[in-house]
């Protein structure tokens, strides 16, 4: 269960700039939800992520992972039971180590970093197993450095790194909207078949309608720091896309855009 | 962008190369004696000679010292493009440079390695006593404090020179001839040069003795000279400088803020004389040079080896004044000093 | 032949710094100055350590050791102050001037010519055949170096080696592994000025004395092997970044050699040695980007 409970998040506080952009925000996720968050540009969305995972601080309010308050915990710690995938395909891995090396490093998570062996070689076989699963050839280039892949492949390999160790919470931040059309749609069956396996609770930001009709069994949609729409279970699988962009267009004719 | 790359690289290898194969060629810089300098023996039975000077700074006292040693060592029939091959560098106050120029002396089969400055003369010593090459230093003030010498003089190895310690005590009395009223005297030095430092320990130990107090200001770098100054400046009666190379080189900015101040500055050699100190008991720093070649002379000739002599220093010190600098002032340069004056500078010369 | 064993010699010790500049540039891309102080620093402590009697081969740990802790202090500073990695690095090498020279005993300038070093010391003499007596000191120099590389190539291997080279790579994902960037960067600096440390150790039993000015332009010099290094070899994959800075050091060392002894001809004497360097390092560079344009063009 995680929860946001009244949470306000100004830029540039104190400052003409000011911008408010959460004023007492609440969200509560069950375990084992899949939300999909929908919204208009400067909505919140991505904030709402960086909140969750630390990445930037608030002004006012808690978080609250399993009822454990969270608000004060450094990022990296949280970053221990969640796994994000970014919109960017770079952010998932490390360019200049090999494919082999980036897995080794996923799968030590949680644990200590110290001077035994950076690979170990009896879990090569899981790596190429797991690579195998993807579908991309990936098992057959463990010794090739992953800044050549292309950004399908990366992102696909950093789905895969940061569900790899028992995480509770899985972040995806717009994590096909790099991608053409095609691998986006391969990324996120491999999301879904991931998730449904791991029983992940997950929240996943796009733009793609489609995606957030489709997956998922609950649907958010942020507007100027609210969430304007909330349908789950029975509600949400009722959704088609027109009723969203229909929303979507009243939205933003608010705004004069 | 190929070509560049492999012209590079080729460079590169030809650096290599030339530095690996330069030592069968002997010295570069005169042809002629190449052949002769790279077998030492056989250098000495006709006669030519080939010397490496490292010189650690570009400095006007220590280039007086190189002028001196080349006029010593042509006094004793060592004449520079005659019988003898002079390969000069200077290291710009760079220790790891410093090193590298004596390594390198060593690799053309030097006959001597002469260090002027202490770093230098060190790291000669460092290169010398490793390939059998005898080291000559010359303004080295504390060849003891530098593990050049022993404390009774003798020295550590196959190396010998001369000191340009500073004659502290007719220093003081000079000052205090021209000032009877004075009663502390400031000194800037830098930090990291070690010769100031023990320099300064003699003062303090001295000035007692002709009723003066020492002040000491040490700075780091040359940008810290003007706010020293200023500080120091207000302390004291008079400066006294050292042979610290960054405060000497910084002299034009101390003579300003002093001379405001109406406070007389007195310098270490002639130079500064020459530039506005009002007086000094300074170093004639080509006689210096000068006996040391002649060390060197004895050094190459075979007469007596380097570990055979002890360092030497110069017994006399020498009055400079600057009479436009006194006046300046209001002194008067008294008549018993200008009398046996080696120099007496009637202006304020602009460097 | 003493040309070559000179350049080899100076390469040698100058490529311990430079592995420390190769983890600070190359693998955490942080351009770290406190290296210009923690090489004189290394040969400050050695220098009064050998004095007070101390077995110079311990001197070699110290002195790591200590410079770890100098640079666990400029990435403290960087991190947890979060000040600039520059300027970071310039307030400890600023401050350590002071320290270097407490260490010294106030002193700029501290001989051992007369005492025992690792290069000159009774087990040695008694051991070493006096045909190989005028190489000692680069066989000794030689299996050093090689120590710290193999030491920094197998580190690398490691979960923490690894962590280490993630971290200038791509700090999200390090962050993303759960663990503190910070604390990375901090043991990178820490290993960084170690070796410049170690370094400055061995150049001071190597001379024969400590003087606080040896430390100017360390940092320079240690990214001019890097850069030269990696990029001479850049297309021989099969060898190690390590092995190409050593390679990397030993070059730049035949170059100042060579402007030494040789660029009377070309009328450039040590005061151009500055100038030289500067040109060879922006003409790798230049190299070295138009390289990189090239196979961006491509993909």
């Amino acid at each position: 269960m995680l929860k946001l409970n009244h949470i306000d998040k100004y830029y540039n506080a104190g400052t003409v700039n000011e911008m408010c952009l959460f004023e007492d925000f609440s969200l509560s996720i069950d375990d084992g939800q899949f939300v999909s968050v929908v919204g208009s540009n400067g909505s919140g969305k991505t904030s709402m992520l960086n909140i969750i995972c630390g990445s930037i601080p608030v002004d006012r309010g808690t978080i609250q992972i399993n009822g454990q308050d969270i608000t004060q915990m450094p990022e990296y710690r949280r970053q221990r039971r969640i796994g994000r995938v970014y919109q960017n395909p770079a952010m998932g891995t490390c360019p200049n180590m090999t494919i082999l090396e980036n897995m080794s490093m996923a799968d030590h998570k949680g644990k200590p970093f110290n001077l035994l062996p950076g690979t170990n070689r009896q879990r090569i076989d899981f790596y190429r197993e797991s690579l195998k699963s993807l579908g991309l050839g990936l098992e057959d280039k463990l010794h090739v450095k992953v800044g050549v892949l292309s950004g399908g492949q990366r992102q696909a390999m950093a789905l895969l790194m940061s569900t790899m160790t028992p995480i509770e919470f899985l972040i995806l931040d717009e994590h096909t909207a790099a991608l053409d059309p095609k691998t986006a749609e391969v990324i996120m069956e491999l999301t879904d078949k991931i998730v449904k396996e791991k029983h992940l609770t997950t929240i996943m930001v796009t733009h793609n309608l489609r995606y957030a009709v489709e997956y998922g069994d609950r649907l958010l949609m942020m507007h100027q720091g609210r969430a304007v729409l909330d349908k789950s279970g029975e509600e949400k699988a009722g959704l088609r896309i027109e009723d969203l962009l229909e929303q979507f267009n009243a939205i933003s004719i608010e705004c004069g855009n | 962008m190929k070509k560049a790359m492999m012209t590079l690289m080729m460079a590169a290898a030809a650096a290599t190369l030339l530095a690996g194969c330069s030592s069968s060629e002997g010295g570069n810089a005169a042809g002629t004696t190449a052949a002769a300098s790279a077998d030492t023996a056989a250098g000495a039975a006709e006669g030519s000679y080939t010397i490496g000077i490292g010189q650690y700074a570009a400095h006007g006292s220590l280039d007086n010292c190189r002028e001196g040693f080349l006029e010593g060592l042509a006094e004793e029939g060592f004449v520079e493009g005659e019988n003898l091959t002079v390969l000069y560098e200077n290291a710009q106050a760079d220790g790891s440079i410093a090193s590298q120029i004596a390594t390198n002396f060593a690799s053309q089969k030097v006959d001597l390695l002469c260090g002027i400055a202490t770093p230098m003369a060190q790291s000669a010593y460092g290169v010398g006593r490793r390939n059998d090459i005898p080291v000559i230093y010359t303004a080295v003030t504390d060849p003891v404090a530098a593990e050049l010498a022993n404390a009774d003089g003798t020295p550590v190895g196959e190396v010998t020179g001369t000191s340009d310690k500073l004659p502290v005590e007719e220093q003081l009395e000079m000052i205090r001839a021209i000032l009877p009223d004075a009663k502390t005297i400031g000194i800037l030095y830098t930090t990291s040069e070690v010769n100031s430092i023990s320099t300064i320990e003699e003062y303090k130990a001295a000035a007692p003795d002709y009723g003066f107090e020492i002040v000491e200001t040490g700075i780091s770098t040359t940008a810290d000279v003007p706010l020293a100054a200023d500080a120091l400046l207000g302390q004291v009666d008079c400066l006294s400088n050292l042979t610290d190379n960054t405060v000497v080189a910084s002299l034009p900015v101390i003579l300003d803020k002093a001379n405001a101040l109406g406070i007389p500055v007195f310098g270490s050699e002639i130079e500064q004389v020459r530039i506005g100190c009002v007086a000094s008991m300074g170093l004639d720093y080509i006689e210096l040079g000068r006996q040391t070649g002649r060390m060197a002379a004895a050094i190459l000739s075979g007469e007596k080896k380097a570990s055979e002599m002890n360092y030497e220093i110069i017994e006399e010190a020498s009055f400079y004044g600057n009479t436009a600098a006194a006046e300046a002032l209001g002194i008067t340069l008294p008549e018993e000093l200008t009398a046996s004056a080696a120099e007496l500078f009637t202006e304020i010369a602009a460097e | 032949m003493t040309q070559l064993i000179g350049i080899l010699e100076e390469g040698f010790i100058y490529a311990i710094m430079a592995l420390g500049v190769y983890i600070t540039y190359k693998i955490l891309d942080f351009p770290d100055l406190s290296v210009d102080s923690t090489f004189p620093m290394g040969a400050a402590i050695t220098a009064s350590a050998i004095l007070a009697g101390m077995n110079p081969v311990l001197t070699l740990f110290l002195s790591f050791a200590a410079g770890a802790l100098a640079g666990c202090v400029t990435g403290l500073i960087h991190v947890k102050l979060k000040v600039r990695d520059l300027l970071s690095g310039i307030i400890v090498m600023t401050a350590l001037y002071s320290i270097n020279l407490r260490i010294a005993g106030g002193r700029a300038n501290v001989p051992i010519f007369s005492q025992q070093t690792i290069f000159e010391n009774g087990f040695l003499d008694a051991r070493i055949p006096s045909a190989l007596a005028p190489y000692t000191i680069v066989i000794i120099l030689f299996l050093i170096t090689l120590v710290c590389k193999v030491l920094l190539d197998l580190y690398l291997k490691t979960r923490s080696g690894y962590l280490l080279r993630a971290v200038g790579d791509n700090e999200v994902l390090v962050t993303s592994l759960a663990k503190d960037k910070g604390l990375v960067k901090i043991v990178g600096l820490a290993i960084a000025n170690g070796f410049a440390a170690l370094a400055g150790c061995i150049y001071c039993q190597q001379k024969g004395f400590f003087e606080i000015s040896v430390g100017t332009g360390t940092m320079v010099i240690g990214l001019a092997n890097v850069i030269i290094g990696i990029q001479l070899l850049k297309r021989f994959s099969f060898i190690r970044s390590t092995t190409a800075v050593i390679v990397g050091s030993i070059v730049y060392k035949a170059c100042v050699s060579l402007a030494i002894t040789h660029g009377m001809t070309f009328g450039l004497e040590a005061n151009d040695l500055k100038l030289i360097t500067a040109v060879l390092f922006l003409l790798i560079l230049v190299i070295s980007r138009d390289r990189r344009k090239k196979v961006k063009a491509h993909a």
